[in-house]
């Protein structure tokens, strides 16, 4: 078989996974959402929180609450980087320096998992597994949490509350999250993944030269890396380190692992809205941009069209042989239209085309299918704003799941989608402007450029991944990224929230042949256009100058 | 408790909260997995470290000498990018980018505010072209390639108005091509500042190059276990000469420690080199 | 006014002589000050100063020719709003010619015989007391409180047949500044001074204090935001560029880039470029076209919001009487009993009916003489016959002539007055009669000497075309629901032949507010039409209440509309305007947005093609030189503003049809259209400006 060839079973079976687990997993998650009782374990867990698990918060009790957990949760993550050198298993590393504590904290608290460090050499294992991986589950399950609470807002009716931000916080991480990244850990090690707490052993090569080979908490960490759309490497080399990802199937695994809850969480939505076609039409908005992207670049990377990679022969600089090209691309793909931002390969060695696809992924907004919840809301305030004008076009008062969509809810979902996009450009042209970050430049010239760009994409839109030839670790990038990654990641929350709330005290509309329909392919269709257009249409002249300039050179 | 403003109350929750999921999450979570790991698959939750201590499976080593010349019994793995190469503590990809193609040349009897004498600074694209005439010589065949000169630089011409420079040639080379589109083509000379000349990368004669992709490139991890079968089977006869085993028995070896795509379509076939070359130290 | 059945809402021409006649207006709005309320265009014209700036400080034909154009597009825009407004106006002018300065006689009490002074008409407060009589113009809105007159309100309504008005009743609301023409008046005064009718619908027509509609704040949020967007990417774009020309040092500095970047003047040209200027511009302007098109259907809204709220009412109540059936009921059929020939019943209904003059009366001898071919007699031709009118208390009417005695009249009222002369009724009468209700008919029993005849059967007449016209409320989502005093089989029968969706029978006023606020409170939007002050609560709980012109004061405060014309059936029409607005303004929003693609691929060869040799694939248009692609792309973008003007007043063309395919074709036409039409119309001004000095 060529490689194209089973690269493109590669893309069909994970499309068939998805498509075999969307409805069942959705309809699970769907449950735990809408469950009324609560087990056991979430009861101690209240109790200990000292929360009323049934009382119902309005969106700004549920902001401020998310808000306080988050922020408890950096200075959380900050002080056990920082006091790591007096807590166990440190393997005798010295506390972080602050100004990446700093970055990194942030950084795992936002779902972004930008490592401005590297891991094999910066942390200890229980800074890896208490501080950072925790916020693999917690991150994830606060992403979760806004999404399911945007549904609620247009589920509900004349309602002032969104639900309980302590339950569907509990909920998703223990209820969903863990006992996935349970299994998958333990299906990861059968893989080759390493699981113990060994620290650093040196061993004599066959040649007679000596290696280090550092242990750890690495498959626990992975699985629940990729579940929760986090992406933040054990190791520096992140998915592309065998212990992360060890062979050909676990490369599956990992990917499956990373679109699972974002391609399932539209039919959860259906549920909880009561019409599981519109969450169809949406997961096919997410589906259909997603495969495109894969398989363009797939394209671009077996292509090969760029001067090295034509005198290589293959674009194989910076992958795995193990991967090949093609499912490299696959999940280069995959970790950029999640917000996820691990990696199995280097970014920065792709074609032009190949890296203009992961940024112009990221750039999308992470919403195909986008990170654990954040991918959810990501895309129904872009429904939101197609409905908006495609509301007007049919000659009426625009509405969607029956909510209206008047000047405050354009208000909301306009200023969502200007966020990020002002982080990206307004961090790249100050990084651009100066010569001393343009000094972090690996590369010259206009891929000099994309490094810089692809960093700001990837830290406002909370994916993590990076043209890595880029020097992050400085104080100024620490602080840029950091106040990116915050920004991007909270705004957008509370925008969200805010939304859901204006949403959720609307009653609704009666649908009639006067509504607008959206769930037929004529709105999947618009949504994909508006999606993609705005893209194009923002981060054009910024991606001319990097990636496109490369690529037509 | 009740006393207390909502605000604080908040905190305090979000304050537990943060220590209560990370005992769960953080502690329980991975003990629990760990343990598990360990008694199932111990070999593996260690490191699938091989026989005699040499190293891990999964981690691919230097097969170099302590001149850093490669050991010729052995097959050697792919370039690395991690540390001085195949370093663990250090993994990593080059990050280069594919139209890397502009060499910086040492400025002979430069030095760097440290000292050191002027390195410069290598493409992309020379690195390529000097890992495969490398290895040419290395294996007997043609290192030629696409976007090479025959003395393993990039083919790169910046082009002026009056002339041309073979960017990657330091003076006194003899430039891959005399004249291109009718302008002299020279060689550069180091230190010189050759911005403003269009860059032109001249693709050359070479067919199809002897010397695989995997070969020139270093991976993304930097500690690759594998190198392609194709790239297996061109260091086979040296290895079987050095050795002064029948090439036969080499291809079998390679065989027997190539892995197949996973259920036949993931991933592409890859040969372990340390469990290939442990196999033929045992046999 | 559009005939009711082409169901599509056309719209006036635009005459090219308007644009040059709201010049001056349109130069007028480039005060800052005026400009601020829209802040796209504020943009553009904060550019214009800033290029014409740098043109001064470093001229070249390239960047005069920029200055030229980006001025022109705010012109474009102000033209757009400054020729809606001019249409307004000169209806205004009208309108104002009507309101002649009067002088009133103010009446001390609401009786002919009190003492009057003459004060000037704006002197009027509330609750005064007028006298008008014949030849005197009425001096202000109110209501006729004693006597009857004929009133021209060819002034606000263009109707020059007179009208009449009278106490009492739903007739009794007068307009100032229309004429008494007969007989003498005492009217209530209901305005406060200045906002009369007349100076209401001066100030819709005008665009004075047009307050902004929902849907229009929400379009303009979004527009910001966009607008923001571009900023950021425009002025972000500029250390990149200056980056991208500091590692390209071989290339020579450009029209459109050197070492300080992209120059200002192209900077502010791909911003004016890519920000939506072109539904900026046209917003106001469809906005006021929309008010002004009701306005020409002699329909005054008195808010903007409330004809936007026409385009997403869902539920139409419907008067049955006047816009459903035509007035009155009609007799159909003559069913005579067992023994009785149809000729003879016929003839007996004919001379009962004669002394009848309700219209159901006249409507027997009509149908007696068509289908029978009875003529019609004069009541005066039967010397001896002793007429018995029909009135409320007897419910029937006849004549006794020549020892005949002839009843006809409602069934139990004629049945007794048969049992009374000793006549027995058989049961047949009796399935005759319900079998006629039971059909929605009205069922009226002529009788002879204590001896039934037979059944008329009065049938409503449903208007020609209805049928069709609720089928397309259907189909564009709205549920139409006949109202009617009717007892429900009679309204079962009406509503299924006029095919409403649903119907109120036996409705009181009560029930009118009931079944409003039930649909409401299902999130439906109500629109409904009412003339009598029982109306008024309704009118006011609907989402849209469009009064009638002849109704009361009261009714016409309550709703949020007056149809001058007083005709129910316009109700449809005015939510087809409403729909149309919408649409206009999400067509143009879409095709705004659209345009940029084109002119991206005009604009980024043309700024970096120098530097990058490799981005001139970009330019797929093969535009001459850098400075006539961006030159065109400016032109461009200013022109299709004023090409857009006409649509903008126009409204785009609507036929009601369901969401999905008036979706598609707006995406068709102006998405697709969006993108596609700027690429030829970029080329086609390149093909023209590169013979200009300095561009080609």
């Amino acid at each position: 078989m060529s490689a194209t060839a089973a690269g493109m079973l590669f893309i069909a079976s994970l499309v068939l996974a998805m498509v075999l687990v969307h409805r069942p997993f959705g309809d699970y998650m769907y449950r735990v959402h809408t469950s009324v009782r609560h087990n056991v374990a979430e009861r101690v867990v209240y109790r200990l929180l000292g929360v009323r698990a049934d009382v119902e918060q309005s969106w700004g009790v549920y902001a401020r609450s998310l808000l306080a957990f988050s922020v408890l949760s950096i200075l959380v993550v900050y002080g056990i980087q920082r006091l790591q050198d007096k807590l166990p298993l440190s393997l005798g590393r010295p506390p972080v320096t602050d100004h990446v504590a700093w970055n990194t904290a942030i950084s795992f608290v936002t779902n972004t998992n930008w490592q401005a460090y590297s891991g094999e050499s910066t942390m200890g294992h229980l800074t890896q597994m208490a501080a950072l991986a925790v916020q693999n589950f917690v991150s994830a399950a606060v992403g979760m949490a806004v999404a399911i609470a945007l549904v609620r807002g247009f589920a509900r009716r004349r309602s002032g509350t969104l639900g309980n931000f302590w339950v569907d916080l509990v909920r998703s991480s223990v209820r969903i999250l863990l006992p996935i990244a349970f299994v998958g850990a333990l299906v990861l090690v059968a893989g080759g993944l390493i699981q113990n707490f060994s620290g650093v052993h040196e061993i004599t090569t066959l040649t007679g030269g000596t290696q280090s080979i550092t242990g750890g908490p690495v498959a626990s960490q992975e699985a629940i890396k990729e579940l929760g759309t986090n992406g933040g490497g054990f190791y520096n080399a992140n998915s592309a380190h065998p212990f992360e990802n060890a062979t050909a199937w676990t490369n599956w695994l990992e990917i499956f692992l990373i679109l699972v809850i974002p391609f399932a969480l539209p039919r959860t939505f259906g549920r909880m809205v009561g019409q599981v076609r519109q969450g169809y039409a949406i997961v096919a908005v997410m589906g259909i941009i997603a495969l495109a992207s894969v398989l363009l670049t797939n394209a671009f990377e077996l292509g090969g069209d760029a001067t090295v990679p034509r005198a290589v022969g293959a674009a194989a600089e910076g992958k795995e042989v193990r991967f090949g090209v093609p499912d490299s691309a696959t999940f280069a793909a995959a970790t950029t239209l999640t917000s996820t931002g691990a990696t199995g390969s280097a970014h920065d060695s792709y074609t032009p085309f190949g890296g203009l696809m992961t940024m112009f992924n990221m750039m999308l907004g992470e919403v195909a299918p986008g990170g654990v919840g954040s991918g959810l809301y990501g895309m129904l305030i872009l429904a939101v704003i197609t409905v908006f004008v495609a509301g007007l076009m049919v000659g009426r008062t625009p509405e969607y799941l029956g909510k209206k969509i008047g000047p405050r809810e354009i208000k909301l979902a306009s200023s969502y989608f200007l966020v990020t996009p002002a982080l990206v450009l307004t961090g790249t042209a100050f990084a651009m402007g100066s010569a001393e970050q343009r000094a972090s430049m690996l590369n010259g010239g206009a891929h000099g450029l994309s490094e810089v760009l692809y960093a700001f994409t990837s830290a406002s839109n909370n994916n993590g991944s990076a043209f890595a030839g880029l020097t992050v670790n400085t104080p100024w990038y620490d602080v840029a990224t950091g106040l990116c990654m915050v920004f991007g990641r909270f705004l957008p929350i509370i925008l969200v929230l805010a939304l859901a709330g204006s949403l959720a005290a609307q009653s609704p509309v009666p649908e009639g042949a006067g509504t607008l329909p959206t769930y037929r392919p004529q709105f999947v269709g618009m949504v994909i256009g508006v999606t993609i257009i705005l893209v194009a249409l923002t981060f054009l002249p910024a991606l001319a100058l990097g990636p496109i300039a490369e690529g037509l050179s | 408790m009740d006393a207390m403003p909502g605000w604080v109350r908040q905190h305090l929750a979000a304050l537990r909260a943060v220590v209560v999921l990370t005992v769960l999450l953080g502690l329980i979570y991975p003990l629990v997995v760990t343990g598990i790991a360990q008694v199932l698959f111990h070999g593996r939750a260690n490191g699938s470290m091989v026989e005699g201590g040499h190293g891990s499976a999964l981690i691919g080593q230097l097969f170099t000498g302590a001149d850093g010349r490669p050991v010729r019994k052995y097959f050697q793995s792919r370039p690395s990018a991690a540390g001085h190469g195949y370093d663990p503590t250090a993994s990593g990809a080059s990050n280069l980018g594919p139209e890397d193609v502009v060499d910086v040349l040492p400025v002979p009897g430069a030095r760097d505010e440290k000292g050191n004498p002027d390195k410069g600074r290598q493409s992309l694209l020379t690195r390529v072209c000097a890992r495969s005439k490398a290895i040419g010589e290395l294996e007997g065949v043609s290192g030629a390639r696409p976007y090479c000169t025959p003395d393993g630089v990039g083919a790169v011409l910046k082009v002026f108005p009056d002339r041309a420079v073979s960017v990657n040639q330091g003076c006194p080379a003899v430039p891959f091509v005399a004249v291109y589109q009718g302008v002299r083509v020279v060689c550069a000379r180091p230190g010189a500042d050759y911005a403003a000349g269009r860059t032109v990368p001249v693709r050359g004669g070479a067919g199809a190059p002897a010397v695989p992709a995997d070969a020139v490139t270093a991976s993304g991890s930097g500690l690759d276990p594998h190198i392609s079968v194709a790239y297996a089977d061109l260091q086979a006869p040296r290895v079987a000469r050095e050795r002064g085993l029948a090439l036969d028995r080499v291809r079998a070896l390679i065989d027997e420690h190539t892995t197949g795509r996973a259920l036949g379509f993931m991933g592409e076939p890859a040969v372990n080199v340390l469990e290939l070359n442990l196999a033929l130290d045992r046999s | 006014m559009s005939s009711p059945a082409t169901g599509r809402v056309g719209g006036g021409l635009l005459d090219p002589g308007q644009l040059v006649r709201s010049l001056p207006d349109a130069l007028k709005k480039l005060n800052p000050a005026t400009l601020w309320r829209n802040p796209v265009m504020l943009i553009v014209e904060v550019g214009a100063v800033f290029t014409t700036v740098l043109a001064v400080l470093d001229p070249s034909f390239f960047a005069w020719a920029i200055v030229v154009w980006l001025w022109l597009t705010v012109v474009f825009a102000n033209l757009a709003e400054a020729v809606a407004e001019g249409r307004g106006k000169a209806q205004a002018a009208t309108l104002r010619a009507a309101k002649r300065d009067t002088t009133a006689r103010r009446l001390k009490s609401p009786t002919a015989t009190a003492e009057e002074d003459v004060v000037p008409a704006p002197e009027l407060r509330p609750g005064d007391y007028v006298i008008v009589e014949a030849g005197e113009v009425i001096p202000g809105d109110g209501d006729v409180v004693e006597g009857i007159a004929s009133v021209d309100e060819s002034a606000i309504t263009g109707e020059s047949a007179p009208v009449i008005r009278e106490s009492g009743g739903d007739r009794s609301a007068v307009t100032g500044g229309t004429k008494v023409l007969s007989d003498r008046i005492i009217v209530r005064i209901t305005q406060k001074p200045g906002e009369s009718f007349i100076d209401r619908m001066i100030a819709l027509v005008e665009g004075a204090n047009r307050q902004k509609t929902p849907n229009e704040i929400a379009l303009n949020i979004l527009l910001a935001a966009l607008t923001i967007i571009f900023l950021i990417a425009t002025v972000t774009m500029q250390p990149l560029a200056i980056y991208s020309k500091l590692v390209n040092p071989g290339v020579p500095d450009s029209p459109a880039l050197n070492a300080d970047g992209v120059t200002g003047v192209v900077l502010v040209s791909l911003l004016v470029c890519l920000i939506p200027t072109t539904i900026g511009a046209l917003l106001s302007a469809i906005g006021i076209a929309g008010m002004d098109r009701l306005v020409q259907r002699n329909v005054l809204a008195m808010s903007g919001r409330a004809v936007e709220a026409a385009g997403d009412v869902s539920t139409l109540l419907l008067d049955k009487t006047g816009t459903i059936t035509l007035g009155n009921r009609e007799a159909a059929a003559f069913v005579p009993v067992d023994g009785v020939a149809e000729q003879q019943l016929a003839e007996a209904a004919q001379l009962a009916s004669l002394a009848d003059a309700t219209p159901e009366g006249r409507s027997i001898v009509v149908y007696a003489k068509q289908a029978y071919g009875l003529r019609e007699r004069q009541p005066g031709e039967l010397a001896h016959a002793e007429w018995v009118p029909f009135t409320a208390q007897t419910r029937m009417s006849g004549v006794n002539l020549d020892g005949r005695q002839v009843r006809k009249g409602a069934a139990t009222a004629v049945m007794k007055w048969v049992r009374d002369a000793g006549g027995h009724p058989t049961d047949e009468v009796g399935h005759l009669v319900d079998g006629i209700s039971a059909s929605g008919g009205t069922p009226l029993v002529v009788a002879e000497q204590g001896r039934v005849l037979g059944v008329i059967h009065l049938k409503d007449v449903v208007k020609a075309g209805m049928r069709e016209r609720f089928d397309e409320m259907r189909r564009m989502g709205i549920r139409t629901v006949m109202i009617t005093g009717d007892n429900p089989l009679t309204a079962k029968a009406i509503a299924d032949e006029a095919g409403v969706d649903d119907f109120l029978a036996e409705a009181t006023p009560e029930d009118k507010l009931a079944l409003i606020r039930k649909e409401q409170e299902g999130g439906r939007l109500v629109a409904m039409t009412g003339d009598g002050t029982n109306d008024a609560p309704a009118l006011a709980q609907s989402d849209v209440g469009v009064a009638m012109n002849t109704g009361t004061s009261a009714a016409k405060e309550a709703g949020n509309m007056v149809d001058l014309d007083s005709n129910p059936t316009k109700l449809i029409e005015i939510v087809e305007i409403g729909k149309q607005l919408l649409i206009t303004r999400g067509a143009l929003t879409t095709f705004s947005i659209a345009n940029d693609i084109a002119k991206y691929f005009a604009i980024i060869p043309a700024m970096f093609a120098a530097v990058y040799p490799g981005l001139d694939a970009l330019n797929v248009m093969r535009l001459t030189s850098p400075q006539s692609a961006i030159l065109s792309a400016v032109i461009f973008n200013a022109v299709v503003i004023v090409a857009l003007i006409p649509l903008a007043l126009r409204g785009v063309r609507y036929r009601p049809s369901s969401a999905s395919k008036l979706l598609s074709r707006n995406l068709y036409l102006y998405g697709l259209g969006g993108i596609i039409v700027p690429f030829i119309g970029i080329k086609l001004i390149d093909l023209l400006v590169q013979f200009l000095p300095g561009i080609g």
